[in-house]
């Protein structure tokens, strides 16, 4: 995979079909991400690709977590494509973080979802398990 | 010159009759190779097309439209998968016998 992913998305720790960790940055000029480099995490359960890997940005030092409508400030995202209902066993580690890049690309709000103060308080779901409302087609 | 064969050794080699570069959407393997299960390919581990004329090793699709939340859609394209009477072995359909019964 590694040689011709596309610009923008570099694989960092790819060791085992349990965890991998993937860079991201957006290339066009969106003040919201310039210089900004994101850090991926996809869990890959024993059912991967008929399910859904786990997918999340992770934030340490270096990596923050990108602004946006549909990812809380702990780094889980709302996106149709990694939700059950949503997901295609055809979909990959590309096309997953080539989704979340024009995501990103295309979003000009620095704001968390509704809610977040309190989602990233007590939530103790894991992301698959948290059954989102995809509201909003417009991001 | 008379020539005896004493012996003789034949090889043979198969492809299914897909594209050459063609790997299955859902596990990635080449057509020709064997879903992430299975040992060995061939008729252990056909391919089977879709209606909509998306293919895929029949193990890897099964075990997606086992999938609840599949609700029986192509990966690919989200129409209700339903096999080809036509495997992509290009075995002939089964006759369908029911037209040519009498009521």
């Amino acid at each position: 995979m590694q040689g011709h992913l596309p610009p923008g998305i570099e694989l960092i720790k790819v060791d085992d079909f349990q965890e991998w960790l993937v860079d991201l940055r957006v290339l066009d000029s969106n003040p919201l991400y310039e210089n900004e480099v994101y850090r991926l995490k996809f869990t890959f359960g024993k059912n991967y690709p008929i399910e859904a890997p786990e997918v999340v940005f992770a934030k340490d030092a270096t990596h923050p977590i990108p602004w946006h409508p549909h990812i809380y400030s702990n780094g889980i995202i709302c996106l149709d494509l990694l939700d059950n209902a949503g997901w295609s066993p055809v979909h990959n580690v590309e096309s997953i973080a080539v989704s979340l890049q024009s995501m990103l690309t295309g979003n000009s709000k620095k704001e968390r979802p509704p809610g977040d103060e309190n989602f990233v308080k007590y939530n103790t779901q894991r992301p698959k398990d948290i059954n989102f409302l995809f509201h909003d087609n417009s991001v | 010159m008379k020539v005896v064969i004493k012996q003789w050794n034949a090889v043979a080699a198969w492809r299914w009759d897909m594209p050459d570069d063609d790997v299955c959407g859902i596990c990635r393997n080449p057509y020709d190779s064997t879903c992430s299960k299975c040992k060995f390919p061939g008729d252990e581990c056909p391919l089977l097309l879709g209606e909509c004329n998306h293919s895929f090793h029949m193990h890897c699709i099964f075990s997606w439209l086992r999938q609840e939340s599949s609700q029986e859609k192509c990966p690919m394209c989200r129409q209700p998968f339903k096999s080809k009477a036509q495997d992509a072995t290009g075995e002939a359909p089964e006759p369908d016998n029911d037209s040519a019964l009498p009521t």
